[in-house]
């Protein structure tokens, strides 16, 4: 008998299968998270270090490394996102914002960099990290945002600051590898010209990207529906174009991003709401996040690692407390927004992966440094973030149906508009 | 206890408009009122700025005044001073009856003591009040003259919804009704119109009528059209929605103010329950159809198309709105019925042009924030009333 047709052992597992586990585990994380009112995506983390063990005990290790597709593409649409909600015309209206934004990447970059120096830390890798250090992860904190439906100025600046720490961070650490190609003594050409080309490129790239989806979005009805579908395979277009061409895929989706958003005013695409669709990603992404997050990072990091929170918190709370209320925000404001753009996650990652990709030899101890730092902030972070958008009474009150039914108590009706 | 009429010198007005505090990215309603409302706090403007019953919506009051001009001119300088603090918070402000596209479950009520009792009680309906309207009040001299004023005028209701007409869409879709926002304020218990009562003792005792049954408790408990304001001592018409513009919200008032003296000088002594049996039929095809409503006219047993009976008005009181000094805001009124170019067709062209919604409430705040240009600043405005003087 020709048993042929029954698959071969040992079984192989397939990314449509570690997909839809990774999707399903995370929901079910999420959902013990709100439970214990908890932010959904520290029960989408967790369950990435959950996950990581069992995946190395079942030999798939490998394949959670290749499953970075989902991870780039889930920060594509989470950068693009991002990129659209940056308003440069707002930055010029309200000068305080782009002033707290740089004054809260520059102070959370200084304090890392002085104290994992006085560590004694190499000036070059305290550089990198303090870089890294400030950017807050886009994904935490639209994803919170999006949990707990909060709407106001802090949810908004919270969301503009994302975006100019990421492009800030991403723009220095791209600053620092020419210094990296120094250091490996390499010629000068080369340490020109790459990041030139990286800044160059990837900013090209977005904007050709936002061109094309103006031109195609002229092309079709405007449906949401359709630019959605539009919007989308861009988006994955552009994060394959990315790594195709060796571009920084934060640099060309933020651009694709901020250009797409008013195209010189033309308003050819609709600003359609990924919401819904992008969170599978977004899921899958946190999960997976978890999972890459070796736990002992801890040893090796050991106090540093906290040096490096511990300083970066304070950089992001001073630069925001500063200079927030000069443009009229009120003090619990600007607590909160300083909470808000603590969480630190894929995004820190991904530079990190950008440079060690380019010298694997380049600090085991700044990797560890990160990593820790990045485990603690994925933790800590949606729940500063969470505690934020509420401490500034942004976020939608949690209905209670029951109250609800039951009528006033006390005197006749009361006016409503006067 | 009778409510006190307070009497304030006739035919001075003033008007309340209700706006939209948007997002600026796919223009939807935003919780942006809290911050405009502290942030507006720190320069006064010269009308007052309010609080309204969801986060989404402010409240502009004019101070009061007796002619057109500089009624517009208040609006222009408050509205410029909301633009440029709403600018500073990335949020934008538009006119307009009611947004085309939010949904009512996604509002917050402000959480004043006041408003929160409003919301325990009326449920989804605080909410779904959402919408944006104008009031306008007319200063009257005694109780009995707001009362006759009050009956007079619902005749002339159907003029004020087709001329103010700016909500056509709701809920994403094109209602076919030139405006959707009036039924948000028929589901009131409330709603309607005043009783045919004939002075203002009258109406006192069906006030203590209905207060005695712990129905009402002040005159804010009437969710009517037209209505008195004793409180003020003012006739307030509250039929209308906000226009897209500022200009069109004081010509709409300087119409009711000129209205308003013609049937103070010409006193009408026709019975007044035949009107209220027409009402609600004239008032829905003035909603349905804007300028082209058929009006059924209980005096002469026929039907007159709204834009004739507009046009016909204007022309009787064209001479007191010369002595008032409204002269141009009752020729923009005729000139806007005479093309039917209501803000409501100005809207639907705009959706025709875009095919999108969002594309719609951004051109509508545009709109609110251009037409008409920023007023000049205070110092060379009064340079110029100064040559002007000489």
């Amino acid at each position: 008998m020709d048993l042929r047709f029954l698959p071969g052992l040992p079984l192989s597992l397939s990314y449509p299968l570690l997909f839809g586990v990774l999707l399903v585990a995370g929901m079910l994380g999420g959902e013990v998270a709100r439970q214990l009112r908890l932010p959904r995506i520290v029960g989408y983390v967790i369950v990435g270090f959950a996950i990581a063990p069992a995946a190395s005990a079942m030999n798939i290790g490998s394949l959670l490394d290749e499953a970075r597709i989902f991870v780039d593409i889930g920060l594509g649409l989470v950068l693009f996102d991002l990129g659209r909600r940056m308003d440069l015309a707002w930055l010029k209206r309200d000068w305080t914002l782009a002033a707290s934004g740089v004054a809260e990447s520059l102070l959370a970059f200084g304090l890392v960099f002085a104290a994992l120096s006085w560590l004694g830390v190499a000036p070059l890798m305290a550089g990198i990290a303090a870089a890294i250090a400030m950017a807050t992860s886009p994904a935490v904190v639209l994803l919170i945002a999006q949990d707990t439906r909060a709407e106001g100025q802090v949810t908004e600046r919270a969301l503009t600051l994302v975006a100019l720490n990421s492009l800030l961070a991403s723009v220095v650490v791209t600053m620092l590898t020419a210094s990296v190609h120094y250091e490996a003594r390499l010629d000068l050409d080369t340490a020109v010209l790459h990041p030139l080309y990286l800044f160059a490129g990837s900013l090209a790239l977005g904007g050709a990207m936002a061109r094309l989806a103006s031109l195609l979005g002229r092309q079709v009805e405007r449906n949401p529906e359709l630019h959605f579908t539009l919007v989308a395979g861009l988006v994955l277009a552009a994060v394959g174009l990315a790594q195709m061409g060796k571009l920084s895929v934060i640099l060309a989706l933020l651009a694709f991003g901020m250009f797409a958003r008013d195209d010189r005013n033309r308003h050819h695409l609709v600003n359609v709401d990924l919401g819904p669709a992008s969170r599978l990603f977004y899921i899958v992404l946190f999960v997976i996040t978890g999972a890459s997050l070796p736990l002992s990072s801890f040893e090796a990091a050991g106090w540093t690692a906290f040096a490096f929170i511990g300083a970066r918190a304070a950089g992001k709370f001073l630069g925001v407390v500063a200079i927030a209320p000069i443009g009229g925000m009120k003090w619990r404001q600007a607590i909160a927004l300083g909470a808000a753009l603590l969480p630190m996650s894929s995004l820190a990652l991904l530079l990190l992966h950008d440079v060690a990709r380019l010298y694997p030899e380049f600090g085991q101890q700044l990797t560890a440094v990160v990593i820790a730092g990045v485990i603690v902030m994925e933790l800590v972070g949606p729940v500063a973030t969470q505690w934020g958008f509420r401490f500034a009474g942004e976020s939608a009150p949690a209905p209670d149906a029951l109250a609800a039914t039951r009528p006033p108590a006390g005197k006749p009706a009361e006016p409503t508009k006067s | 206890m009778p409510l006190e009429f307070k009497t304030s010198e006739a035919l001075t007005f003033g008007v309340e408009l209700e706006l939209m505090v948007l997002n600026t990215r796919d223009f939807n309603l935003t919780r942006g009122a809290p911050d405009l409302l502290s942030r507006l706090a720190k320069s006064p403007l010269p009308s007052e700025v309010k609080p309204e019953i969801t986060e989404s919506m402010i409240e502009v009051n004019s101070t009061v005044h007796t002619g057109f001009a500089p009624l517009r001119d208040e609006l222009v300088r408050t509205r410029d001073g909301i633009v440029d603090a709403a600018g500073k918070l990335n949020l934008a402000v538009a006119g307009g009856g009611s947004h085309p596209f939010h949904q009512w479950s996604e509002r917050r009520i402000f959480p004043t003591e006041r408003f929160l009792k409003v919301s325990a009680l009326y449920g989804y309906l605080a909410k779904q009040f959402t919408v944006f309207g104008q009031h306008i009040h007319i200063g009257v001299e005694s109780g009995d003259d707001a009362i006759y004023l009050t009956h007079q005028m619902a005749r002339y209701i159907p003029h004020f919804i087709a001329l103010s007409a700016s909500s056509p869409f709701c809920q994403g879709e094109d209602t076919s009704f030139e405006t959707s926002r009036l039924h948000a304020v028929s589901a009131f218990p409330l709603a309607g119109h005043l009783p045919e009562v004939g002075s203002w003792d009258e109406f006192n005792r069906y006030f203590d009528e209905m207060a005695g049954y712990g129905i009402v408790a002040s005159m804010k408990d009437f969710y009517w059209d037209i209505r008195p304001k004793p409180e003020y001592g003012t006739m307030e018409i509250r039929i209308g929605d906000t226009p897209l513009t500022v200009t069109a919200a004081a010509e709409l008032a300087a119409y009711a103010q000129t209205l308003a003296a013609d049937l103070l000088r010409h006193r009408r002594l026709d019975p007044i329950a035949p009107r209220y049996l027409v009402y609600g039929y004239n008032r829905f095809q003035a909603c349905r159809f804007g300028f082209e409503a058929m009006l059924a006219d209980p005096g002469a047993h026929t039907h007159i198309r709204l834009r004739e009976d507009l046009m016909a008005t204007l022309y009787r009181i064209q001479r007191i709105g010369d002595e008032l000094g409204a002269a141009d805001a009752l020729r923009a009124i005729g000139d806007r019925a005479d093309r039917e170019a209501n803000d409501s067709r100005w809207l639907r062209e705009r959706f025709q042009e875009t095919r999108n919604l969002s594309d719609v409430v951004r051109l509508q705040a545009e709109r609110w924030r251009d037409d008409p240009g920023r007023a000049p600043p205070k110092a060379e405005a009064e340079a110029a009333k100064l040559r002007a003087a000489k």
